[in-house]
């Protein structure tokens, strides 16, 4: 497909301005000539209408989940209501100037304080920053709010605890805090090995960064036990949110021992991916670490709510103004739809479709653990290596069905790091959504055994098919002027 | 629950195939010393015509917005956003899509994050660009941390005419590497030349400045990276009002090392804050120790082009407590809003709405000037944004602003603490306003 610069005829615009231009102003008594430019910059030249196909052509190109089914393990990709979207579109929200009074925001500051109030109740924590914008970004707050608070008490902490069944952020954001990360090995049953835990958890170590269920989506029994290791030798309980849809209703992180929660509200609480984002990775803390969050907390006097200083232990600032807004409306609207009852459904729901999808699956597909799991089950593609098939392979041909693949080589560690695929059919899903899937998948089984270079030349269907990426990190074109120059290299 | 779909027949069937009996035998995982067995103390569900009312109740809280027009900016601009962009925008497609790790079901998103990388990279002269970080605030920083690794130094001098805001999040990112920071003062509102020439030594990794900076002033890059090359420090340019971009030298020709950018003017609402755009641009050299997601262009089996993300080997999932960052969601709807921003507005309509926002600005300024209830605080050149000393008490300026439906201008003390500051405000202004406003806004303040 063209790209927009191709699409690029000279002397075509797409804008619309006032006729007003200020005209008597003179550019030179604006502008010094030290910042002056001799030519305009080389943008496409497009009208309105070659935008809007040229955009919506693009959009087609796309897999959303409004399309279907988007079992992404760990990206719990469930239904985004759409009556949230219209609500944080409301000229109210959307023009309100980040500085502007705080008494011409209430309504804003009202939502980010009774949200603060619901998240608390739902995790069983004490007080959130709405400020983190993602689920990374609320991990670096938790490590920078733990290396905060250990300084101030003279420990001097360095090490951070990550389960080898982490995601990457985990590790990644202990280490843009300055901790020096150590690995806790998973145990057959793919849960926290108690005794090395045990081993490793000492003075120097401040504290495990944990999800519950885990990362491969199961509860892990001895939570009590993990809990006490790490308070007993004074480390702080990291919550990792990224799959809190299991634990709605059920398990409070904070009745748990968790000291830090983050939630992913992109997650969890049914706000879009848009692509990659903007999503919102709150944290919440117990009441002796509430000095440490960032800046500002919303607080009421009894009549008007203020954005208030978060006082000289805070952390700081991990971002400029005070929380991705949009998004929080969103996740105030659909909690407010849910209510208590809802919100145990959801988890609910999601629990007994991933076991389904495990019960219907595991005689295809040899299951990484033989137990049942929270909200997404991991099963592997090892039985048909024979055949010369890969759990890619398996993926690609999911797409020739329409369905998008689920998360895949994740979990990457033993004992069950080979072909693994991690199913996550959130509680949007219904029974004939995941009854075409398993149909599908196993007539794919089928396909592997008998014909496998169905599946190795997969997909067939999509707008493209598979991508060259050795080439494409060998020699980066990463805008449209570097491949301009490549073809110049050629001719 | 309407978004729930299994009935309970269902359930019950899907239990039965399951082998179970109930939902507490799946999750017998939880021990019962964790399970939380009460009701938790939330209101109860509401209906969504309930739900609407509920929050349009909320939202009218606040001021009518809509009406009411910034003279504020101070890091997030109310410019207009094109309709069709908004359309566009709610297309499931890009709303409801994941990370494009799926090349395959994901060239929209990817075709428009290059194209994304192209207009950014064209308007900052760099070569390469990262489209998306979080916001301006954090992509400073992670600019900071970049530059530590690159030089392998450990002092960094920012500029006190950065968003106060930016300058905290640098500070709280950099807190646990613990460099050496160094505050360079201004001088008449923009970088004090010859306070840079005393503190910039083989210890310092980069200086941090902000262009146009948070008064406004247009700062002489070339002369900054000039002096800052001579040893060896790199120079990141903070950019807040990326609107500048379309009427300014681009950094790149200046000689600038990193753009830190905030992408917010480019078709994205205010939000009270967020969601915006953090981008990085900088030099092909500098490449592999870039934060965050990039894409690239290559062909699929069939020859066709395509587009996937690469150089991952720089990224969390890949390369874990080794990663150049540990950012993984960032704000990649914010990345196609900006992209059909600026096809919207092309080459002329970007030239124009950037040359409209500094007239605008500097005929409000000679206005306010001309009442005789302002004078200046600098002489000096500034983009879209000015300060100004009121004579009259600023809580009346405030007062008779917001009843004549405009959103004040910042006061600056509340992030300068400089006694000659008291009184001082940072004005904004935009394509929204008209010369109505303007004049409006300069005869309510002369009374």
């Amino acid at each position: 497909m063209k790209l927009i610069f191709e699409r690029s005829i000279k002397g075509r615009d797409g804008y619309s301005l006032r006729a007003d231009l200020f005209d008597e102003v003179s550019i030179k008594d604006c502008i010094p000539d030290y910042a002056a430019i001799d030519a305009k910059k080389n943008l496409s030249e497009v009208s309105e209408v070659d935008v809007v196909r040229h955009f919506t052509k693009l959009s087609k190109f796309n897999y959303g989940v409004d399309d279907g089914l988007y079992p992404l393990g760990s990206c719990t990709m469930k239904y985004n209501p759409k009556v949230n979207e219209k609500l944080a579109s409301l000229d109210n929200f959307i023009y309100a100037h980040p500085l502007a009074p705080d008494e011409t925001v209430q309504g804003c500051l009202e939502i980010m304080y009774e949200l603060n109030k619901l998240f608390c109740e739902i995790t069983g924590v004490d007080q959130y920053t709405m400020a983190p914008a993602a689920g990374a970004h609320g991990e670096l707050t938790g490590n920078l709010i733990m290396r905060k608070y250990f300084g101030d008490r003279g420990e001097k902490r360095y090490k951070m605890l990550v389960p080898d069944s982490a995601h990457g952020t985990n590790p990644a954001s202990a280490a843009m805090s300055s901790f020096k990360m150590v690995e806790v090995k998973s145990n057959e049953k793919g849960t926290v090995d108690i005794q090395q835990l045990d081993e490793v958890m000492d003075g120097d170590t401040a504290g495990l960064m944990l999800t519950n269920p885990n990362t491969v989506g199961l509860y892990d029994e001895r939570i009590q036990d993990i809990e006490k290791i790490v308070h007993g030798k004074g480390g702080l309980l990291y919550y990792d949110g990224a799959n809190l849809n299991a634990s709605l209703g059920i398990i409070r992180p904070g009745d748990a021992g968790f000291d830090i929660v983050h939630l992913n509200l992109h997650k969890t609480f049914s706000t879009p991916h848009g692509g990659g984002g903007p999503g919102a990775g709150v944290i919440g803390v117990k009441e002796f670490l509430i000095p440490y969050l960032p800046t500002p907390i919303v607080t009421f006097d009894g009549k008007k709510y203020h954005l208030s200083d978060a006082g000289e232990k805070s952390i700081g600032m991990v971002r400029a103004f005070w929380a991705n807004f949009a998004v929080l409306v969103k996740t105030y609207a659909w909690i407010l739809s849910m209510g208590p009852d809802g919100l145990c459904s959801v988890c609910e729901a999601s629990v007994i479709n991933a076991n389904y999808v495990l019960a219907k699956l595991k005689k295809y597909y040899r299951p990484a653990y033989d137990r049942y799991c929270g909200h997404e089950c991991v099963i592997t593609g090892r039985d048909y290596k024979k055949y010369g098939v890969t759990t890619l392979d398996i993926a690609k041909r999911l797409m020739d069905y329409g369905i998008h693949p689920s998360t895949i080589y994740f979990p990457h560690f033993e004992p069950c790091a080979q072909e693994t695929m991690m199913i996550e059919p959130p509680e949007s899903e219904s029974k004939e959504v995941l009854d075409e899937f398993i149909d599908t998948m196993i007539k794919i089984s089928n396909e592997a055994k008998t014909n496998p270079e169905l599946l190795k030349s997969a997909p067939h269907t999509t707008p493209i098919r598979r991508t060259d990426d050795v080439t494409a990190a060998r020699r980066p074109i990463l805008n449209y002027d570097d491949e301009l120059n490549v073809k110049d290299e050629l001719k | 629950m309407r978004y729930i779909p299994n009935t309970e027949e269902q359930k019950e069937e899907m239990l039965k195939d399951i082998g179970v009996t109930s939902f507490e035998d799946l999750i017998e995982g939880v021990p019962t010393g964790v399970r939380f067995k009460g009701k938790l103390n939330i209101p109860e569900a509401i209906s969504e015509p309930e739900l609407e009312e509920k929050v349009y109740e909320t939202a009218k809280k606040n001021s009518d917005f809509f009406l009411m027009k910034p003279l504020i900016g101070a890091g997030a601009y109310r410019h207009y956003v094109p309709q069709a962009e908004k359309f566009l925008l709610q297309r499931e497609e890009f709303w409801t899509s994941y990370t494009p790790y799926q090349p395959e079901l994901s060239q929209g998103t990817l075709q428009s994050m290059f194209e994304f990388q192209t207009y950014l990279a064209r308007l900052t002269k760099m070569d390469v660009v990262i489209p998306s970080l979080y916001d301006g605030a954090s992509a400073t920083a992670e600019a900071a941390l970049m530059s530590l690794r690159l030089t392998h130094r450990n002092g960094i001098i920012i500029s006190a005419a950065l968003h106060p805001h930016y300058r905290e999040t640098v500070a709280t990112y950099l807190a646990p590497h613990s460099p050496k920071v160094i505050e360079l003062p201004y001088q008449d509102g923009l970088v004090d030349i010859a306070k840079m020439k005393e503190s910039i030594n083989d210890d310092m990794a980069c200086v941090i400045v902000q262009n146009p900076n948070f008064f406004g002033g247009i700062e002489n890059m070339t002369e900054l990276c000039g002096l800052a090359h001579s040893k060896g420090t790199l120079v990141i340019n903070a950019i807040a009002e990326s609107m500048s971009l379309g009427l300014l030298k681009a950094p790149g020709g200046m000689g600038v090392d990193i753009v830190a950018g905030e992408a917010q003017s480019f078709g994205m609402d205010l939000n009270f804050g967020g969601p915006y755009d953090g981008y990085l641009a900088t030099k092909k050299q500098f490449l592999r120790q870039l934060p965050g997601r990039i894409v690239g262009e290559t062909k699929d089996i069939d020859g066709k082009r395509v587009f996937v993300m690469t150089m991952r080997a720089r990224e969390q999932d890949i390369r874990r407590e080794k990663a150049t960052s540990n950012i993984c969601s960032n704000h990649g709807l914010n990345v196609t809003a900006a992209n059909i921003y600026l096809s919207l507005m092309g080459r002329e309509g970007l030239y124009q709405v950037s040359l409209v926002n500094t007239k605008a600005a500097h005929y409000l300024e000679k206005l306010l000037l001309k009442s005789g209830k302002f004078e200046k605080v600098f002489d000096y050149p500034f983009y879209n944004e000015f300060l100004l000393k009121s004579k009259n008490s600023v809580s009346i300026v405030n007062e008779k602003l917001l009843e004549n439906n405009f959103i004040p201008p910042l006061e600056i003390s509340k992030f300068y603490k400089e006694e000659r500051f008291r009184g001082v405000l940072l004005f904004a202004a935009t394509e929204v306003l008209s010369r109505e406003d303007l004049n409006k806004v300069a005869k309510i303040l002369s009374e």
